[in-house]
């Protein structure tokens, strides 16, 4: 027995495993080429798996004719939408796509048929050989027209193409508006932005015809959501699915859903009877896309002459493209997070999201509510402005004081917008230099928020929200199983912290096996900033589980009661005595009843955090809130509309920052994106077609123009969030957009409602106040 | 989707054993295959054998103490951003070839390809299934431009940048074939036909660009206006050489990139000649660009901008050139 | 179809392959098992797929494998050596110069070009350098962080 104590080190200077910035536990993979991504995985002899793609934006499917491709020597599978059993859809309620397009195609790109085939010159040839008839019907790509009163359907029962129409009224908006001293209504309008992960998407299915099992690994965010689609769409028994992900290169909501060619590859696996490999190009994922949506906005402010806000009226239109996907929470979250920032009693949104004949939007980093934030924080401004405010003190007026209930039912429990302007108030020197800047220059500021998890589910089972297995064995090392998919914003590394920390043990005991359906316990998927919160909960839980079982064996070992055993990770003692034992033989002592332990901890967010009253009212309820402010300073070239972004100061309230590396890593992350979207990127479409699938023309920021960006994280340490922390990865994107657009009209004076500032957005606005000044001038004289 | 033909690959080692295979049918150059490569993988392109000229010494060469000075056409854009000779002697030169691109296509990319870069446009740089879809164009395989639809001419956009900065050096080309050498005036090289917009038989090749020296007091420098600051085409690049006698113009050419199907040199600058390069100078420049340059929508972003913003680079270089000369 | 037997160095061992003249170099050293080369776009957009051939960055999904016949090809699999990572590569992992890892092989590649003509650029010189290797994740302040970092332990050593 090892009794020895003499070193035991004090509380506050032992190593502590959070707080702490803590490289990617599997960051070392990555920096030396050996981690393994999807199209990495060894397959010796794998198929070769391609999509046929539609050609024309909307037509009903006459006829599909394979038999010449099935003809092909080596061709050795050719399915069609007939070989699905059911269509598929990530929400419950709006399942109206199949992974091969059944009786009509509805854009242009849309799978209509795979071939797996020995090589791909020999794919190539099946696919040629495949013979489509389509009749076409009318194709509809702006909402607008997808709307009009004698547009054909998309989807039956769908009047006017609206997937969704939501009327939220809050508090008494006429009065709101009535008690105003300034109202302002201001239309907007954003174009559609793409993820632009680097990885391109593929799978690798492996399908046992004696036994019906099926294997996919792929490039997925929710393994748990695909493995039910797998088992839904191709009507296999889930115990018959195994899904694995392997390294994933980023997400950012691209992968939330499962996708087209997952259930293709598996469908083309069990119909070859083998293995089969899908490699999809850059294009492809342009085509499969699931984006930020194209956004018009109407918004209408009523604010007091303080600045105080009285109410707020939004009207948002979507245009979701030609499946549901995600597009019902997208247009519900639009309108659900005009709360939950400033203190608003009256608010009333309308919003609808338009089914047209363009690939399927989705989920996208800031999830729904990134164009409405522009929307709201570009008016914040002009009215300041109008009112003789400074931003700042306007935003100031609208506080939150925790813990507060939205008007939409929204819980705020912790809030740390006061913190984060008053540090990117100061970083920034924002008194001393707003507004004495020569022209051209300028500074801009917005502040933004977002959810740490949703906190209902997708699928309302009941279950916990989260799960997390604890493995201890003989050796003394420490498994944590988590289905929590790592796809490099370091969960893995955070959740190794949480339990570590809980068992004051080094992290390098510590293994983490995720997101594998053989080993791992489910979880929904890496989605609305979840993991952290919900699973970093699980995870705290399931470790206080092995604390207890391990504190039992000691007290057991050391015949006390286990009040007495102080826990000291690599050892524990005896309180107030020199007895105690060293971990290993703890480890030994609780192997001794039962052998290897296995934990369990769960977590689910508090009713009270769910949200409820209204319908739909579910979407943008969330046991935490993540809150943040930036100051964005430009210089904007008057004479040819170029804007550069010199500097970003960013305040992030995180909570509480288990990795500190990691938490300001996803900031500048979510900066980035959001610098993106507001300067560059946008898809277009010719008749349907995507013009510019592809990196050069889907301009994603380099290294060149890409700002300095000081990141600052304040910590509110919410009451729900493990050791209190809350998101990191999404809350300051939202922000940027607007704070550039401000900046831009510190700059030059311009105010910008339509997204993305490029140049020659930028120059035409230029143009256009220039020949406005002209005017107003010469009106003064005469 | 990937569609790369498969093809025969040749390394010839000297100028006569490059011309002798390009005489074959369908055969093309290719030298970094920065240009090509992409191209061949859209399936823009199906040739049954590439002359890979990478292996040929000679055309790496840079012979600039003589005049004219020669430069080879296998000379990469990294070099020729990279040698303080080019830099000190051709400012437009290294500063186009330092703004193509990124790093990495530098180092492959070589001046005669990009002198010799295939015209772009947003309906033609597509995948085999996109072009498929999309009824292919004037460009390959298809009778419309959809562009301009009712036109009867391809308007893709000629897009490298150096051959601006080349034109006002006044540089000539190089070429061979199996029926020998000639030489061209690089302006020549360009047609303002996006399908056909280099004056080169099949065949033919391009060795090497023979550019006199610079004048004492002349000044060069190219411009590009482009989203990203890096990776990005030119919405518009601009070059231009000038020399002054005392404040006044003597001397002023200017040649284009991004706005037409052929790298345009600019008509009438000799009408500034004799000017100072004040206000009214620039703004009459500046109005022969807007009216000579003719963007079409050929790319993602607006084409008046890129008419615009030509004409904004334009005044600014002689602007900057007037003042860099003040100061020699 | 047109086949040849193609010398390389690559990663310090001279070797010979069949391949097939139109085969890209990154097809090829993924297929010998040099995995660590990425590709992130359809062709010459992106920089996952940076090696360095002669000591200089090069895009090997734009590069025919036999064009760059009897030369050197360095991968991210040539950095570590003796089972020690590179000062690049340790920087990276303990700077979160890598995020999702894509790009980071070919952004380790170019950067590592970089540092060997210039111990010391300067940020600007690193973002230039980078220019061509697009990151998702990162922002690139990590990564030029990671870079400078990689420069600072350099000068210490």
């Amino acid at each position: 027995m090892d009794t020895s104590a003499e070193s035991r080190v004090p509380d506050a200077l032992r190593e502590r495993s959070i707080g702490r910035p803590t490289p990617l536990i599997d960051g070392i993979e990555k920096v030396t080429g050996r981690a393994r991504y999807t199209a990495d995985l060894p397959s010796d002899g794998a198929l070769v798996g391609m999509i046929l793609r539609s050609p024309v934006a909307h037509a009903v499917i006459v006829a599909i004719d394979t038999s010449r491709a099935c003809a092909i020597a080596g061709v050795r599978a050719v399915v069609t939408g007939q070989d699905f059993a059911a269509p598929y859809g990530v929400i419950p309620i709006a399942q109206n796509e199949w992974p091969l397009a059944r009786d009509r195609v509805r854009y242009r790109g849309e799978p209509v048929a795979a071939v797996a085939a020995v090589d791909r010159e020999t794919a190539l040839a099946a696919l040629a050989a495949i013979e489509l008839r389509l009749e076409p019907l009318p194709a509809y790509f702006k909402a607008a027209d997808a709307r009009a009163a004698d547009a054909v359907l998309l989807h039956e029962k769908k009047k006017g193409n609206v997937e969704r129409d939501v009327d939220h009224a809050f508090g008494d908006v006429d009065q709101g508006f009535a008690a105003a001293d300034l109202v302002r209504e201001q239309s907007f309008h954003y174009a559609e932005v793409a993820h632009g992960q680097i990885e391109r998407n593929g799978a690798l299915a492996t399908y046992e015809p004696e036994r019906d099992r099926l294997t996919m690994q792929s490039t997925t965010q929710v393994p748990y959501y695909l493995h039910l689609t797998l088992a839904q769409c191709l009507g296999m028994d889930s115990a018959h699915v195994r899904v694995v992900k392997p390294f994933v290169g980023g997400g950012f909501g691209h992968r939330v859903e499962p996708l087209n060619f997952e259930m293709v590859t598996g469908a083309l696996a069990r119909a070859a009877g083998g293995v089969v490999r899908m490699e999809q190009s850059r294009e492809d994922s342009f085509l499969t896309h699931r984006g930020r949506p194209e956004t018009d906005i109407r918004l209408k402010l009523g604010m007091k002459r303080n600045g105080e806000i009285t109410a707020v009226d939004c009207e948002i239109v979507q245009r979701g493209g030609a499946y549901a996907g995600y597009g019902l929470v997208t247009i519900l979250y639009a309108g659900a997070l005009l709360h939950a920032l400033y203190k608003v009693d009256a608010v009333r949104y309308r919003g609808y999201r338009i089914y047209t004949n363009t690939p399927p939007c989705g989920a996208m980093r800031g999830h729904g509510a990134v164009d409405a934030r522009h929307a709201f924080e570009a008016m914040l401004d002009s009215m300041a402005e109008e009112l003789g405010l400074d931003p700042i003190a306007l935003r100031r007026a609208n506080l939150i004081v925790p813990p507060y209930r939205t008007q939409n039912d929204l819980q705020v429990n912790s809030y740390g917008v006061p913190e984060c302007l008053a540090w990117v108030e100061r970083a920034s020197r924002w008194r001393e230099r707003k507004g004495t800047l020569p022209r051209g220059r300028g500074l801009g500021i917005a502040c933004s928020h977002y959810v740490s998890g949703s906190a209902k589910p997708v699928h309302w089972s009941g279950e916990p929200h989260a799960v997390v297995n604890l493995r201890l064995d003989f050796d003394g090392a420490i498994t944590l199983l988590t289905g929590a998919a790592d796809i490099g914003q370091g969960s893995s590394t955070l959740l190794a912290q949480v339990a570590a920390e809980v068992l004051m043990l080094p992290l390098a005991r510590m293994r983490v096996i995720a997101a594998d359906s053989a080993l791992t316990p489910k979880d929904n998927g890496s989605y609305s900033s979840r993991v952290s919160f919900m699973v970093g909960n699980a995870a705290m839980r399931a470790a206080e589980a092995l604390l207890d079982v391990l504190v039992n064996a000691a007290a057991k070992k050391l015949d006390v009661s286990p009040a007495d055993i102080e826990w000291l990770g690599e050892r524990c003692v005896v309180r107030g005595t020199d007895r105690g034992l060293a971990f290993a033989s703890v480890v030994t002592a609780a192997l001794v009843d039962n052998g290897p332990v296995t934990v369990k901890g769960t977590w689910s967010a508090p009713p009270e955090t769910q949200g409820g009253r209204l319908r739909g009212a579910a979407v943008g309820s969330t046991a935490g809130f993540s809150y943040a402010a930036q100051v964005v300073e430009v210089s904007v070239d008057q004479d040819t509309g170029a804007v550069k972004v010199e500097h970003v100061w960013v305040a992030h309230d995180c909570g509480f920052a288990i990795n500190p590396l990691a938490a300001t890593g996803q900031v500048h992350g979510a900066i980035s994106m959001g610098m993106g979207q507001a300067m560059q990127e946008e898809t277009q479409y010719h008749q349907g077609l995507p013009l510019s699938p592809n990196f050069l023309d889907y301009r994603l920021p380099t290294a060149v123009e890409s700002p300095p960006i000081d990141v600052h994280l304040v910590e509110t340490i919410d009451p729900l969030g493990p050791f209190g922390a809350k998101e990191a990865s999404e809350g300051a994107l939202h922000g940027f957009p607007p704070a550039l657009t401000n900046a831009i009209a510190d700059a030059v004076g311009i105010r910008l409602t339509e997204l993305p500032a490029t140049p020659d957005r930028v120059l035409d606005a230029i143009v256009a106040k220039r020949r406005k000044d002209r005017l107003d001038a010469t009106r003064a004289e005469s | 989707m990937d569609t790369m033909c498969a093809f025969e690959l040749k390394r010839p080692t000297n100028v006569a054993e490059a011309s002798a295979l390009l005489a074959k049918p369908n055969a093309r150059v290719i030298a970094g295959g920065t240009d090509l490569v992409p191209n061949l993988r859209r399936g823009l392109d199906a040739p049954a054998t590439l002359v890979d000229i990478t292996g040929i010494a000679a055309l790496t060469a840079l012979d600039l103490d003589r005049a004219p000075r020669v430069i080879g056409a296998g000379a990469t854009l990294a070099h020729l951003a990279g040698d303080p000779r080019i830099g000190d002697e051709y400012p437009a030169l290294a500063q186009a070839a330092a703004e193509v691109a990124a790093p990495a296509h530098r180092n492959a990319g070589t001046l005669g390809g990009n002198l010799c870069l295939d015209t772009r446009c947003v309906f033609y740089n597509q995948s085999e299934w996109w072009r498929a879809s999309n009824g292919y164009c004037l460009k390959r395989r298809g009778d419309t431009c959809h562009v301009a639809p009712h036109g009867k001419r391809c308007h893709a956009a000629f897009s490298g940048d150096v051959a601006p900065a080349l034109i006002v050096l006044g540089a000539e080309v190089e070429i061979a074939s199996v029926d020998g050498m000639r030489r061209l005036p690089l302006a020549a090289l360009y047609r303002d036909d996006g399908a056909k917009h280099l004056a080169l038989a099949p065949g033919e090749l391009i060795v090497a660009v023979h550019v006199p020296p610079a004048a004492t007091g002349s000044h060069s420098a190219y411009g590009k206006a482009r989203v990203r600051g890096s990776v990005d085409f030119p919405l518009a690049g601009v070059a231009m050489a000038v020399a002054f006698d005392g404040a006044r113009i003597a001397r002023l050419d200017v040649a284009l990139t991004g706005t037409n199907s052929n790298a345009l040199s600019l008509a009438g600058t000799e009408t500034l000649v004799g000017r100072a390069a004040d206000d009214a100078t620039l703004a009459a420049l500046g109005n022969l660009v807007a009216k000579q340059v003719s963007p079409m929508r050929t790319t993602v972003t607006a084409s008046n901008y890129r008419r615009r913003v030509a004409s904004v680079l334009v005044q600014r270089l002689l602007r900057n050139l007037a003042a860099e000369h003040a100061t020699d | 179809m047109a086949r040849r037997l193609l010398k390389l160095t690559v990663n310090g061992r001279d070797r010979e392959d069949a391949v097939d003249d139109h085969a890209l170099l990154v097809d090829h050293l993924r297929g010998i098992g040099l995995t660590g080369v990425k590709q992130g776009c359809d062709a010459g957009e992106c920089g996952a797929c940076t090696v360095l051939v002669d000591g200089e960055p090069r895009l090997a999904c734009i590069t025919l494998a036999a064009s760059v016949e009897g030369q050197r090809v360095e991968t991210i699999e040539s950095l570590a050596q003796n089972g020690r990572m590179s000062r690049l590569q340790a920087a990276f992992h303990e700077k979160l110069g890598t995020q999702c890892g894509f790009c980071t092989p070919g952004m380790i590649m170019s950067a590592e070009a970089l540092l060997r003509r210039h111990a010391q650029p300067s940020e600007r010189e690193i973002r230039a350098a980078l220019g061509g290797n697009v990151c998702r994740c990162t922002g690139y302040v990590k990564i030029v962080e990671s870079v400078q970092c990689a420069c600072a332990a350099a000068a210490g050593a």
